[in-house]
């Protein structure tokens, strides 16, 4: 059912149709959001647990971030403090489009996309998909002509009534994904959307995220455990240390779009996936060690 | 249907029992009646039965009724405001950690021997069932989901309406379908233990008056009603919880 699906996102949208490039508007304009000495410690019974300390990230207008580490290197917390899940220690600073914002303040600002795809057993697909402009108070029936143009391009055309449990696991990914990009805001937030999809389909997804991304000009941070991945998809490639969570390293992609598939074997490609490997290995072998040391 | 089935199935074969114990045993009529004769009285006093159990389910549907809501009520204003379970919770625990009936005599004294009385220890019967369980299904709900709702601007007040009372349904239903049966169990008990009308007062007359025919022709309406209404609810909760 999924690999149908796709199929005819592939042939509606011609890879020409992505011949935009997302650098030049990437590069212009002030940042969407600016992260100062972000630092967030947990106290779990006594015990302090720093997650992530003074990480500064910056995400410009129409930019496609894409953020590696090792496990447990605290990306998601950094997310839950972005969206406003979460309080950052006191002395960080977030700066939202200019205007400094903390905790709550953040959330309905950016649209975030954890990493299950939590769509709700009882409701139809595209009442999943309009979910978040129901929060925004739009009636239901205004919500779903919204919802109803996007189904061709997500792939979904046919599947509006059906109910989640009817749909394969990229299927339900992407209405997650439609539901994230329904409820419009300048920054998307999505954690790791493809880690729990096969290989072949997790390729398909990203080079379908790409098209989307380049016709609805939104700002990505994304999250992810696959060096391919980040590479293949991103404008930048930020990588975070082992705990407490830190940046290393943030390296500007300049592969050239809109990215074939076929790019991830080219010789430029392989010299920036050696380079990230590196620095994230080093990383990898810090972490591994310390848990090590812990047991 | 095939549950239909093996229910009459079932009663074939107590039936069978019964009629092969009496035979077996030599077994007098006011220690197990023949069947042929509690269906003779069942019939012969048909009215009668109907009345009682007319008062019996009165009392058992409008405490059933009232006791619910306030359950379903109650559930939610905890998850809402996390002191308001603090605070009652322990308090609706320690009242309900003392069996209902318990509350019998009491319940007499303030309400007297009219419906009111036996509708008040219905509503506290039914009402802790589902609100256990209400309060279980509402509070166990996704953190993941809520904080999803959250980040797209959801209030608490939404956040239940859109995710926590769906999500609780299943366990709410469970709750609704065993405080059926105990709604019924504790109006006949407290019809016995005093009431002018009702099934619990005609069992509790016809074993003072020796009627062994009438006190079986009781029970066999009173189990009879209870089964449908049980039924009744299993049939809702397929309906409403179709994605589980």
């Amino acid at each position: 059912m999924a690999g149908s699906a796709l199929d005819r996102v592939e042939t509606d949208k011609p890879y020409e149709a992505l011949a935009v490039t997302g650098k030049a508007e990437a590069s212009a304009g002030s940042p969407i959001i600016e992260l100062a000495q972000l630092t967030k410690t947990f106290d779990s019974s006594g015990q302090k647990v720093v997650a992530i300390e003074g990480v500064d990230l910056a995400v410009r207008p129409g930019e496609f971030v894409t953020l590696v580490g090792p496990s447990g290197c605290g990306k998601s917390t950094l997310f839950n403090i972005v969206s406003g899940l979460l309080d950052a220690d006191t002395g960080g600073k977030i700066h939202f489009k200019g205007e400094e914002r903390q905790g709550k303040e953040l959330l309905g600002t950016v649209s975030f996309m954890p990493q299950r795809d939590l769509l709700l057993p009882w409701r139809r697909v595209i009442d999943n998909a309009v979910i978040a402009l129901e929060v925004e108070g739009m009636r239901r029936k205004e919500a779903r002509e919204k919802a109803q143009v996007m189904f061709q391009e997500f792939g979904l055309a046919g599947f509006e009534r059906h109910y989640p449990h009817q749909l394969s696991g990229g299927m339900r990914q992407r209405v997650a994904l439609m539901r994230t990009f329904l409820f419009e805001r300048d920054l998307m937030l999505l954690d790791e959307p493809f880690g729990a999809l096969d290989a072949l389909t997790r390729v398909m997804m990203q080079r379908w995220l790409l098209g989307i991304w380049q016709r609805h000009r939104r700002s990505i941070l994304f999250i992810t455990h696959d060096v391919d991945e980040a590479i293949f998809l991103g404008d930048r490639v930020v990588v975070m240390t082992a705990r407490p969570g830190r940046i290393k390293l943030s390296r500007e992609i300049d592969l050239p779009r809109p990215r074939d598939p076929h790019v991830t074997t080219t010789p430029e490609f392989l010299a920036i996936k050696a380079d990230l490997m590196e620095a994230i290995e080093e990383e990898s072998m810090k972490s591994f060690m310390s848990q090590d040391e812990r047991g | 249907m095939a549950r239909a089935g093996y229910l009459a199935l079932g009663i074939f074969i107590i039936g069978c029992l019964w009629e092969a114990a009496i035979a077996i045993f030599a077994l007098p009529p006011f220690i197990l009646p023949p069947l042929a004769s509690i269906g003779g009285a069942i019939w012969s006093e048909f009215p009668f039965l109907m009345r009682g159990l007319r008062a019996t389910l009165t009392v058992a549907g409008a405490g059933y009724a009232v006791g619910a809501v306030a359950a379903i009520l109650l559930a939610l204003s905890m998850v809402l405001v996390p002191t308001i379970e603090r605070v009652v919770k322990p308090v609706i625990v320690a009242i309900n950690s003392v069996p209902v009936v318990a509350y019998a005599p009491l319940c007499l004294v303030w309400f007297g021997m009219g419906p009111a009385s036996k509708i008040a220890m219905v509503i506290l019967a039914a009402g802790f069932t589902v609100f256990v369980n209400a309060l279980q299904g509402l509070q166990s709900v996704d953190a993941a989901g809520v904080n999803l709702l959250r980040s797209f601007g959801a209030g608490p007040f939404r956040i239940a309406w859109m995710l926590r009372l769906p999500a609780a349904l299943p366990a709410i239903i469970t709750g609704l379908r065993v405080a059926v049966v105990r709604s019924m169990i504790i109006a006949i008990v407290a019809e016995m233990l005093g009431a002018y009308e009702g099934l619990g007062r005609i069992i509790y007359e016809s074993t003072q008056q020796i009627e062994f025919l009438t006190l079986w022709a009781a029970i066999i309406v009173a189990s009879t009603a209870s089964m449908i209404a049980y039924g009744i609810l299993v049939v809702i909760d397929r309906r409403l919880v179709w994605w589980k």
